[in-house]
Parts: C-alpha cells; sequence; structure tokens
C-alpha cells in the first residue's frame, strides 16, 4: 500500500515540478519582455528630449519601413509621448503579473517541499517497518 | 657754382636707399607673397575637398561613379524609434553630446548598482565564510569516522541522502550533531516520564531551544504545521517506537556527536542548531510528520497555548521550528538566486 502510495506521490511530484518548470519559464519570457520595454522607454525618452529641443521650423521625419515620411514636430511630440505612457502602461501590467507569476512559483515550491516531506516520511517508515 | 644757392637740391636715390637695400626689400616681399599664395592654395584646396568630400560614390559592390558632396551642412539625425530631424553640423554635434551625457550617466548608474550588489555579495560571503568554511572543514574528518558509522545506520540514511542530496556534505555533519542532541533530549524525556516529572524536563527542554535562535523561526514563520492536539498523542507514542531507532542510533550519533561539539566552540552554536534541527525534522519527526500533515497547518496560537504545560510540547516545540527552518532554509536558498536576478533586472 505505501509502495503505492509513494509511487502516488512521485508522479504527484512530478507534476508539480513540472509546472513549476513552467512557471520560470513564464518569469523568464516576461523579464525579457520587461528588459525590451525598458530600453524602449529610454529611448523614447531620449527622442522626446531632443524634440523638445528641435525649432518650431525643424523638419521632423518618420520612418515608416522603408520611407522617411515628414511629420509636424507637434504630432511627432504627440506621439511619442503616447508611445510613452503606452510603455509604461505596459510596463506596470508587466510587473504585476511577474509578481503574480512569482507568487504562484513561491506557493508551488511550499508544496512541492511538503510533498518531498511527505515522501520521505513515507519512505522512513517503511524503512523502519 | 649756383649749385649751393638754388632752393632745390638734386640728390639721387641711391643715395638714400642703397640698391642692396631695395633688393632685399623687394626679395622680402617676394618672399611673403610666396607665403601668402601657398596659404590661398592651401584653403582652396581645403574648399574644394569641403565641397568635394566623395569622389567615388559606391554604386553597388563593385562600381563607383564619380560624385561630391554638395550640401555638406545638412544632417539627418536619427533621433531613435524611427525618428529623423534636419540638423545643421553644430546642432548635430549638440544632440549627439547631449546623447553620450545620458548614455553616460546611465552607465554611472549602472556602475553604482554594480558596486552595490558586489558591497551585498562581499557581506553575504563573509557570513556564508563565518559559518559553512568551518563546517566544511569538520565534514571532511566526519567521512572518514562515516563510512562505517553509515552502513550500521543504512534504514535510516538514505533517506536523509535523498533529501539533503543536493547540499548534502555540511548538512549530513549537522545531521550527526543533531542526533546527538536528539538523543539526549529523548533520554531526558524517556527519563522525565518515567519519574513522572513533566514540567521540569519540560521547562528545561524548552529554555534549551529558547536559548539559541530556535525561536527566531518559530517566532518568524507563523505557519506551524501540525495541530498540537491532535499531533502530541500521536508523536508521543511514535516517539517510543522512535526512541528505539534512535537508540541503535546512538552509538554513531554520539561519535558524531563529539565531532559536533568540536564545531560548536568554533561556530557560536548559532549555525550548527539549525541545521542539524533540518534534519531531525526529517529524522525523528519522519513517521511524526505523515500525522502532522494529514492536520494541515493550523493557526500558531493553539501551539503555543501549550508552552510548558505539557511534556511533548517542549518536544513538538523545537521540531515544528526545527521544520520551518528547514522550510525557510531551503526554500530560501534555492529562491534566493532568481529573486535577485529579478530585482537586478527590475533596477
Amino acid at each position: 500500500m505505501s509502495s503505492s502510495n509513494i509511487r502516488d506521490l512521485q508522479r504527484e511530484l512530478e507534476n508539480k515540478a513540472n509546472d513549476l518548470n513552467k512557471l520560470q519559464k513564464d518569469i523568464a519570457k516576461n523579464h525579457q519582455v520587461r528588459k525590451k520595454y525598458t530600453i524602449q522607454l529610454g529611448e523614447n525618452e531620449l527622442v522626446l528630449k531632443e524634440l523638445d529641443l528641435l525649432n518650431e521650423d525643424a523638419n521632423v521625419y518618420k520612418l515608416i519601413g522603408p520611407v522617411l515620411v515628414k511629420q509636424d514636430l507637434a504630432e511627432a511630440n504627440a506621439n511619442v509621448r503616447k508611445r510613452i505612457e503606452y510603455i509604461s502602461a505596459e510596463l506596470k501590467r508587466l510587473d504585476a503579473t511577474v509578481q503574480d507569476l512569482e507568487e504562484k512559483q513561491n506557493s508551488k515550491k511550499e508544496t512541492i517541499m511538503k510533498l518531498q516531506q511527505k515522501m520521505q516520511s513515507l519512505q522512513a517508515g517503511k524503512g523502519k517497518a | 657754382m649756383a649749385g649751393p644757392r638754388r632752393k632745390g637740391t638734386v640728390t639721387p636715390l641711391e643715395s638714400h636707399f642703397s640698391p642692396e637695400e631695395v633688393q632685399k626689400a623687394t626679395k622680402h616681399i617676394q618672399d611673403s607673397i610666396a607665403v601668402k599664395n601657398n596659404e590661398l592654395h592651401q584653403l582652396r584646396a581645403f574648399v574644394d575637398d569641403n565641397s568635394n568630400l566623395i569622389s567615388l560614390v559606391p554604386f553597388g559592390k563593385a562600381a563607383f561613379f564619380p560624385g561630391r558632396l554638395i550640401h555638406t551642412n545638412e544632417f539627418m539625425v536619427l533621433l531613435g524609434e524611427g525618428y529623423y530631424a534636419d540638423r545643421t553640423s553644430k546642432q548635430t554635434v549638440e544632440i549627439l553630446q547631449r546623447r553620450g551625457k545620458s548614455l553616460d550617466s546611465q552607465v554611472d548608474s549602472l556602475q553604482l548598482m554594480i558596486n552595490n550588489l558586489n558591497s551585498f555579495i562581499k557581506v553575504a560571503d563573509s557570513e556564508v565564510e563565518e559559518g559553512l568554511v568551518e563546517i566544511r572543514e569538520e565534514y571532511v574528518e566526519d567521512e572518514d569516522n562515516d563510512h562505517s558509522d553509515e552502513e550500521e545506520s543504512e534504514s535510516d540514511l538514505p533517506v536523509e541522502d535523498a533529501t539533503s542530496s543536493g547540499k548534502s556534505t555540511a548538512k549530513e555533519m549537522d545531521y550527526a550533531a543533531f542526533l546527538s542532541m536528539m538523543d539526549e533530549l529523548e533520554k531526558k524525556e524517556e527519563l522525565a516520564e518515567k519519574n513522572g516529572d513533566y514540567s521540569d524536563e519540560d521547562e528545561e527542554t524548552t529554555d534549551d531551544f529558547n536559548d539559541s535562535p530556535y525561536q527566531r523561526p518559530v517566532v518568524n514563520n507563523p505557519k506551524n504545521p501540525e495541530g498540537s492536539n491532535q499531533a502530541i498523542p500521536l508523536n508521543h507514542q511514535e516517539n517510543i517506537a522512535d526512541q528505539l531507532n534512535f537508540e541503535s542510533l546512538a552509538v554513531q550519533s554520539q561519535v558524531r556527536g563529539k565531532i559536533a561539539q568540536n564545531v560548536k566552540p568554533i561556530d557560536p552554536s548559532v549555525k550548527p542548531p539549525i541545521l542539524p534541527r533540518e534534519k531531525t525534522s526529517q529524522a525523528t519527526s519522519a513517521s511524526k510528520i505523515e500525522a502532522q500533515h494529514q492536520t494541515s497547518q493550523p493557526s500558531f496560537d493553539s501551539r503555543k497555548a501549550f508552552t510548558g504545560s505539557i511534556v511533548e510540547h517542549a518536544e513538538s516545540l523545537p521540531k515544528t521550528s526545527r521544520e520551518q527552518s528547514s522550510n525557510s532554509q531551503v526554500s530560501s536558498s534555492q529562491p534566493s538566486k532568481p529573486v535577485s536576478r529579478f530585482k537586478m533586472q527590475r533596477k
């Protein structure tokens, strides 16, 4: 009976370990995306700073695909601002999801710990008997 | 002759300017003209260079055709994110300087962060060295002694090895120290039970545990597994069975206990007690944990109410603390890396 129990526990443990692995992968992916957005945010802030320093009559172009499209300075400014807003919102969202994932990960770790202890106790009981 | 009476006098130029001097002067002027001409030439060449910045324009991989730059003071500057702006050379230089400054500041802040992290690592390392290096030395000695012992206690050790396989070496040593401690405690308990002298022993043992960091885990972790009411009788019954097992281990553990006592003076009893407890949680409560897990994590208070009232409590208290310490240690040792990594990235 105990051996079947142990087998069950082992299977459960494996499942949990897989889940944990998945969670960790998700977290890693999230962090990569987060990194990308952080870089973009920095770049956009630089652009905004430069745009603010430009004269009213300066020519501003936006590279869209292979074409340079002439843009209004005000329009470009507004676009960059919007983009920064979007990126910051996205960063906040990612932070929340990462936190969530980390919580999940911790709880998973705890359950795995408990399972391991359970298995140890079972095995120890078997060994003594 | 009337020469002297005349108003004017005719004097040859030569008397004022000697022909040599005149020649010198003309030569000097000619020289300076040549120098100026040279400079003019250079300037012309410079202008030519600048209006013909490129004499050959690459066309494809192999071909060139002649050409030159005309609008040499018009720059199209990439501001980032696909935005370009028309700028003069001066303005471009300003933009680039600003960009360099901001990048420098970013590098500085990153450097600062790296320094902070390094200092943190140093602190952590020094802490680890205080506790762990000495334990490692002990372990080397242990291994020789243990090999014979392990065979005796094979029935128990495999379990522990499996659990602590990752960081086994230091722990095994602690395990020995802990076992000896547990044996002493259990013997005390046994005596106490026989004498019916519950309260005294209880106080002693609890005091022992309260002295050192035993309390810490209990206070910190409000999630004590096992309901005290249900678990205690179970523990008690199984303790008797355990004690039999432990007495068989006693010889071995006492050998180890001596070694462990060597550790204590070096390492002011902080680390050894914690780690060994982790072991016992696996060893002694191996059979008990089952009972503990059946009653899933009741509140901390119910357990606390029992302090000092029942013999088993003295034992169960340290046990849970041990278990928690094992929890906290294992969980903290593993997640610590990923967590810190995340923090780094977030900054």
